[in-house]
């Protein structure tokens, strides 16, 4: 079964178009987005695992938190 | 009658483009080699029109309405857009479409039982900015895209895109005009990316593809699960879709490997192949 998030991938969706990257999302971000207290976390903190294991596209997660990765 | 003069197949990746500096200069030098090869043997074709089979990466077709498999009615392109532009380190530019053929393409898919959806604007990530930035740098061969879901899960079939692309031969064929038509897919081959993984190249997978390409054997290919492609291919390796397609359109024609070459700076198995009857 796939997980996915459809709250996040809206959010980071919305932010790809932009072509914004950031480290870390803020609460001016999530003004009524219908996420999880976890979703919001990660989000924040630009925990590139947890929001692939919570359902976040990994292609909108390179996509918007490309400093968080190594490579 | 319409022919199709040329069919070919290329990775695609932002940091082809965006960061040839960090790739290893041999492998840099040997796969730019390989995508000026394929522009010399394209432009030998003398294409009237590029039919491309790609896949967007969430840049165009949003979680709300994710289309399977859909045709590009738009007159131009962003190939980059100025956005991707950055990121690619190529100059923002439009790449003309063709919107009458590819309502010809979308009218006969639908007629036929591929109910393709279509966009009559898109804005290209990777998938068209970068192999078009070597193989049509001049930009003066009109595009139609075929898009397919590579990326957001769950995914058309490889076997239903193999059917898509057959019809698309078939489609080319039955023109009565005497158009010369190129066929170029992009993506692939084994690469994770933006997953905990990210990095992660299989050349094991890759050289299997290329083997079965080479030898025109695509049934394996077509057999695949999207759980076999993730396991030995990566998210990113769930692109060989537009591979398959493309090969389903010429049966029997042959890949000429032009350049492999793994390269984990760029995150991406990076291939360009010559397809021939």
């Amino acid at each position: 079964m796939i997980r996915t998030s459809y709250a996040l991938n809206k959010i980071l969706t919305a932010l790809a178009r932009q072509h914004v990257t950031t480290n870390g999302l803020t609460d001016d971000d999530f003004v009524g987005q219908d996420l999880t207290d976890a979703e919001r976390a990660a989000l924040k903190a630009g925990d590139i695992t947890s929001l692939y294991h919570l359902g976040a596209n990994p292609y909108l997660i390179r996509r918007v938190f490309r400093s968080r990765f190594s490579i | 009658m319409a022919e199709i003069v040329a069919a070919a197949l290329a990775s695609h990746a932002p940091m082809i483009t965006g960061r040839p500096d960090i790739a290893t200069p041999a492998q840099r030098d040997r796969l730019h080699d390989g995508f000026l090869e394929l522009r010399r043997r394209l432009a030998a074709t003398r294409p009237d029109l590029l039919v491309m089979f790609v896949n967007d990466h969430i840049q165009n077709f949003p979680y709300s309405n994710m289309p399977a498999f859909c045709i590009g009615l738009a007159k131009a392109y962003d190939a980059p857009s100025p956005g991707a532009a950055r990121l690619m380190r190529i100059p923002p530019r439009k790449v003309a479409g063709a919107p009458e053929w590819a309502m010809a393409l979308l009218e006969g898919g639908l007629a036929a039982g591929f109910d393709f959806a279509y966009s009559y604007e898109i804005e290209s990530w990777d998938e068209l900015a970068v192999p078009l930035h070597f193989l049509t740098p001049d930009a003066t061969i009109p595009v139609v895209p075929v898009y397919t879901n590579c990326g957001a899960p769950p995914l058309p079939t490889p076997r239903r895109c193999h059917e898509v692309g057959a019809f698309v031969g078939a489609f080319i064929r039955s023109r009565p005009s005497a158009e010369r038509v190129a066929l170029l897919a992009t993506g692939g081959i084994s690469h994770w990316v933006g997953t905990p993984e990210t990095g992660r190249i299989n050349p094991d997978f890759d050289r299997r593809v290329l083997d079965h390409v080479a030898r025109a054997d695509i049934e394996p290919l077509a057999r695949l699960s999207e759980a076999e492609i993730e396991r030995d291919g990566g998210n990113g390796g769930q692109e060989i879709r537009n591979w398959i397609a493309l090969l389903g359109a010429v049966p029997g024609w042959k890949g000429d490997v032009l350049a492999y070459e793994p390269v984990p700076e760029w995150i991406t198995g990076c291939a360009t192949v010559w397809v021939h009857p």
